[in-house]
């Protein structure tokens, strides 16, 4: 609460000043000195969080993961505390890879595309950066995604094509159903659909004392397979159910689909699309997956 | 700092209000913490410490239950409500038009109360108790997300929460209570005069429109999300044009339901009686000889043939 207070004075008259460096954030105006950043940190898994802010000299085309590695190495707050070096997850750096999804300025986004002078534009003076909601965290704004990978998982998505012998050819693909699948197989494992979902809430296992790490990854493993898979893993499983290898084993992703924490979980609020980086059309796949849940069930149903 | 956790958002708050479960803000930001819940059916478990016992019955079965879910809100939650406005519409007709709409239902007779909690009130108790489940396990975001898909989804559990306050009280109030509940209680014999009288004070019509109105969004809203959810309109391109259809079964229902209560608002009460009574008159001829009763409101010795029905 103090802190609060303390910092709510801090912004008080350096916001103002910050409002005159960069006058209206629109181009051509003087480019600001330095960014403000407010970062939400947590030391370890399941202890408590809390704001840190940090200003750091502007650079022109800035993006979020060179704020953060300003932030490293200075690891010095705003009020010139020395403080341990922010902790975040990037690899590729062009909106491949999918490991630096956060909450920038309350939205989920990728941190390697979210570029400093549109945030600017958008939240004014500071920014704001926060780990993900939907996983647990692990320190600072590295989460632990296995719940996204263990749902690629629970509906097979993968072409089951593993064996011993040659299994000659494939089928023909069509052009027509190769321009349908290509979308969805640009799918980055980066977790916006689960993060936007209001349908997808947080899973976090805790591991016990006596616990070995076999026994916490089983444990780990069903109390994820209790909640819902979310859009990645129904617009994978749409893209392998479509894929004419993939289709062998159509109906096993279609049980997974339909157990519990299923496509049924979904509650059409479409966010998902709206959030998604790579613009896949998954509330198209998520439909796709009702229609063939809805045949699959009275198939189920029947023809036994 | 006692931050929502979209707190960035213009509309902060909608977050945890809209809510049901104990949430618990942290201290210094973050995300809430759910500390009371346990709904079986649920996919949203903050901590798990203990082993899971097998899945349960209900788990086992989820795709089916929200499947059923969803259909009982089409049929026969849904057809109900467009048949039950429709009904409630033609008093606009007159008096005598929607006396003998009721009393085509009401010649059901003794098959009327079984007919009615089999394939009203339980079909409405399955979708409502789902409902909350689903509500319950869910964390609304639209402060973060303002996206039209959001904000319907949203204003999909509102609008269930109060549909399902608002049709609580109207069955007490008029079907099975009267007087305590409000107004009185609807008498099938005389459909437009004892409605009439129950919906005069204004507060009673405003709580009617509001009720109406937010059942009347759910049903078409839902309509839309059915149909999505069973797999009938898959492309963003049919979802819009589904849409339309969503949009208008909103307009006609939502305008008959509030035509139904300026109808029933704007009749003349002792007209209206006036006219029930000669086509009860009428109903108890035909069924056992039996002369008219004496009605005690009865103005003037009106022709029986008079009637307009």
């Amino acid at each position: 609460m103090i802190k609060a207070v303390e910092s709510a004075e801090h912004s008080g008259d350096a916001g103002q000043q910050a409002v005159a460096d960069h006058g209206g954030n629109g181009h051509g105006a003087a480019a600001p000195r330095v960014v403000r950043v407010r970062i939400l940190r947590q030391d370890a898994p399941g202890e408590e969080s809390y704001w840190e802010r940090f200003e750091i000299p502007y650079v022109e085309n800035m993006n979020v993961i060179s704020i953060l590695q300003q932030v490293a190495a200075r690891a010095k707050s705003r009020d010139g505390r020395r403080v341990a070096p922010v902790a975040w997850d990037c690899n590729c750096l062009e909106e491949v890879c999918g490991s630096c999804t956060m909450l920038i300025n309350g939205r989920t986004r990728m941190a390697c595309s979210a570029l400093v002078d549109k945030l600017l534009a958008e939240s004014g003076d500071e920014i704001e950066l926060r780990p993900m909601s939907k996983f647990p965290v692990v320190r600072d704004l590295v989460v632990d995604r296995s719940r996204l990978f263990r749902a690629l998982e629970r509906v097979k998505a993968w072409v089951p094509v593993d064996g011993s012998y040659d299994h000659g050819p494939g089928p023909r693909i069509s052009p027509e159903s190769q321009e349908d699948a290509y979308p969805l197989a640009t799918c980055i494992s980066c977790g916006c659909c689960m993060e936007a979902c209001p349908q997808f809430t947080k899973i976090e296992v805790v591991r016990r004392e006596d616990e070995s790490a076999e026994e916490f990854d089983s444990r780990k493993k069903a109390a994820f397979d209790s909640g819902f898979v979310g859009a990645h893993a129904i617009s994978q499983a749409m893209l392998f159910n479509g894929h004419p290898t993939g289709k062998m084993i159509a109906d096993e992703r279609l049980e997974a689909l339909t157990s519990q924490g299923g496509i049924q979980m979904c509650g059409n609020a479409q966010n998902c699309v709206a959030v998604c980086p790579k613009s896949i059309p998954l509330t198209r796949s998520i439909a796709r997956a009702g229609r063939a849940a809805t045949v699959w069930a009275i198939r189920k149903i029947f023809d036994r | 700092m006692n931050r929502p956790p979209n707190a960035v958002s213009p509309l902060p708050h909608v977050t945890t209000n809209l809510y049901f479960g104990v949430w618990r803000q942290p201290r210094r930001g973050g995300c809430p913490v759910r500390i009371g819940s346990g709904v079986e059916l649920s996919a949203a478990r903050q901590f798990v410490t203990a082993n899971d016992p097998s899945p349960s019955f209900l788990a086992r079965h989820q795709f089916l239950i929200y499947r059923l879910f969803s259909l009982a809100g089409l049929i026969p939650v849904g057809a109900f409500l467009v048949v039950h406005l429709l009904t409630n519409a033609s008093v606009l007709a007159g008096p005598g038009t929607f006396q003998s709409r009721v009393d085509m239902i009401h010649s059901l007779g003794p098959l009327l109360v079984p007919i009615e909690w089999a394939f009203i009130f339980l079909s409405m108790l399955f979708h409502a108790v789902v409902g909350f489940v689903i509500i319950a396990n869910g964390l609304p975001n639209v402060g973060s997300y303002s996206y039209v898909g959001n904000v319907r989804y949203t204003l999909q559990r509102a609008t269930g929460m109060i549909a399902f306050v608002f049709i609580i009280w109207h069955i007490t109030q008029l079907h099975w209570l009267g007087t305590p509940f409000g107004g009185g209680k609807f008498d099938p014999h005389h459909a437009t005069s004892s409605a009439a009288v129950v919906l005069r004070p204004l507060l009673i019509s405003i709580l009617y429109a509001v009720g109406v109105l937010s059942t009347v969004f759910h049903f078409s809203n839902g309509l839309w999300t059915l149909g999505i959810t069973w797999g009938l309109w898959t492309s963003p391109a049919a979802m819009r044009r589904a849409n339309w259809i969503s949009i208008a079964v909103g307009v006609l229902l939502g305008g008959a339901g509030l035509g139904a209560l300026g109808g029933m608002r704007s009749v003349d009460v002792e007209q209206a009686r006036a006219i029930e009574n000669r086509m009860d008159d009428v109903k108890r001829m035909m069924e056992g000889g039996q002369s008219p009763v004496d009605h005690q409101s009865r103005p003037g010795a009106l022709p029986i043939s008079g009637t307009t029905y």
